[in-house]
């Protein structure tokens, strides 16, 4: 589904981000984006979410090939996915329905068809009773998953998260890697940035490893589809 | 007993047009208003301020032009014929003369009327009694086409009128309306000025808010941005916003320039009958109103399509 064929982001004249990246993802697969701070994890996702365009080399999903994407069509392709932040980036002035109303009012969703969504979004990240909170009466936690409810609503096949259990204590962080696990169960491709140790030795998904900016060998550990087995980060599947 | 009841997040904080992608647009800047109360209300006052001039200025501008008019439509020409000309022959050259593209209508007045309207207007109506015999010429009222003093075509109407044989003398006195015009003109010049500075000034007012409230929804551009919104879904809130400074700007300003009119209207009527003239101030119509809100609601979206044009560009990606 996803597609690098030698990707390059230099940031600053000979500086590179990410340098000669390829791999490929299959649909309904759970990747861990593992390495350190600065190895180049959310410059990744950015490239996936076409939020930052690559100097060089060929991006593709499915059948959508990056390079040849007009602006219109680069957010039509934005709105299909689904993005979680570290940070969650709610917008504390509205309550919580509304944040998650969101992504559904930008795609032009008739009233009816937003109140069941959101509704179904909250449901599945347990906050039924909380939709007319403000998200600052939310705890850390509960946050997160509003921003995760928001990432799904639209139900896209693809979510990116980038370190969204990087606040949240481990109880927590193992809430939300649950709930993400429950969305991949559903058929979602999920592409999971952390560099928590404790999440990767958990749960046994594929990972790809970056090192300043470069794909490392590593050990993948387990298919989206439970299987176990050895392979090149460079090519998961 | 009573509990309180659990919060309904079923149908969503706002009404259901707040939900369409306009409505989520209007609601937004509905919502910066009532967020800001102070701020909005400081903008809406300086707004509404810095437009009441230019309204108050056209308003008057309107009612100058009217007594410019008016004076002219109560100018005339007057002929006095000679007194062998008869009030039958006299009264023949006035229908004749009426027929003239640049004659409006004529009036005549008889001998005998002149004779009764110096008598009313003096005291020596007793002295021609004396004569015996009425001394007073047959006088022919022309009223010219109304046209621009400048253009000079009453002096040419009243060049030809003295060029008739029956004619003794042409009275046309086009000073005070030529004055009156020239006043009239610099007026509108003056004002029109002062107009285009004050609404420059306005559309400062209505940019360097939209910047401000630019800055203040930052983060909420970026998300909409992250989320993939189109930059129309993500300007249009922003424009709307202008419209809507535009919109309570130009009312505000509509309300103030009434109100001056409505103030000066009772003095500017007596000192118009002092000098004896009908011209009385009259307030606008109800589309010389809408006709300011519009300027006004353009002016906002002006404001805020100019605020626009770089933070588009910083979101264009």
């Amino acid at each position: 589904m996803i597609s690098f064929q030698n990707v390059s982001l230099e940031y600053r004249l000979g500086k590179y981000a990410l340098e000669n990246l390829s791999f490929d993802l299959k649909s309904g697969s759970f990747t861990f984006l593992t390495g350190h701070s600065g190895a180049g994890k959310s410059s990744l996702l950015q490239l996936i979410a076409r939020l930052t365009r690559p100097t060089s080399g060929d991006i593709q999903i499915g059948n959508i090939i990056y390079s040849e994407l007009g602006v219109r069509q680069e957010r039509a392709l934005r709105q299909q996915m689904g993005i979680v932040f570290q940070d969650n980036q709610l917008l504390h002035d509205r309550n919580v329905f509304d944040n998650i109303a969101l992504p559904l009012i930008i795609g032009g969703y008739q009233f009816d068809d937003i109140k069941l969504r959101v509704n179904a979004a909250l449901a599945k990240v347990g906050l039924e009773q909380r939709g007319s909170e403000k998200p600052i009466n939310l705890s850390g936690g509960e946050q997160q998953r509003v921003g995760i409810a928001r990432a799904v609503v639209a139900r896209p096949k693809l979510l990116l998260a980038d370190e969204p259990t990087g606040n949240l204590d481990s109880e927590i962080s193992q809430e939300i890697m649950q709930l993400l696990k429950h969305f991949n169960a559903s058929g979602v491709t999920v592409v999971f940035a952390t560099h928590d140790e404790h999440l990767l030795q958990t749960y046994p998904f594929q990972r790809l490893t970056l090192s300043n900016g470069q794909l490392v060998n590593d050990e993948s550990t387990q298919s989206a589809h439970g299987s176990r087995k050895r392979s090149s980060t460079r090519k998961v599947y | 007993m009573r509990t309180k009841p659990e919060p309904d997040a079923l149908d969503g904080s706002g009404a259901r047009w707040t939900y369409t992608r306009r409505g989520y647009a209007l609601s937004q800047s509905l919502r910066q208003l009532k967020q800001q109360r102070i701020a909005s209300l400081g903008t809406l006052l300086m707004l509404g301020i810095t437009l009441a001039l230019p309204v108050i200025l056209y308003f008057a501008y309107l009612n100058l032009a009217t007594l410019g008019h008016r004076s002219l439509e109560g100018e005339s020409i007057t002929t006095y014929l000679r007194t062998n000309v008869s009030d039958i022959a006299g009264a023949e050259l006035a229908e004749s003369w009426s027929t003239r593209e640049d004659v409006a209508r004529t009036d005549y007045l008889s001998k005998e009327q002149s004779l009764a309207m110096l008598g009313e207007a003096s005291d020596i109506s007793s002295v021609i009694a004396l004569l015996g015999v009425n001394p007073l010429p047959g006088a022919i009222v022309v009223y010219p086409q109304i046209t621009d003093v400048a253009t000079g075509s009453t002096d040419r109407l009243a060049e030809v009128l003295r060029s008739i044989p029956e004619v003794e003398r042409v009275q046309l006195d086009l000073r005070w309306v030529r004055r009156l015009a020239a006043a009239i003109s610099l007026l509108a010049w003056i004002g029109g000025l002062l107009a285009v500075f004050l609404t420059l000034s306005a559309l400062l007012v209505i940019t360097n808010t939209i910047r401000l409230e630019l800055a203040r929804r930052k983060s909420e551009l970026e998300v909409a941005n992250l989320l993939g919104a189109p930059r129309h879904f993500m300007n249009r809130p922003i424009i709307y916003t202008g419209a809507v400074y535009g919109l309570l700007g130009g009312l505000l300003a509509s309300i103030t320039g009434l109100m001056v009119l409505n103030a000066v209207q009772s003095p500017a009527d007596t000192l118009s009958s002092l000098y004896q003239n009908e011209f009385t101030v009259s307030m606008p119509t109800m589309t010389q109103i809408l006709l300011v809100i519009s300027v006004c609601v353009c002016l906002g979206l002006i404001g805020a399509v100019s605020s626009l044009y770089r933070p588009s560009q910083h979101f264009r990606q």
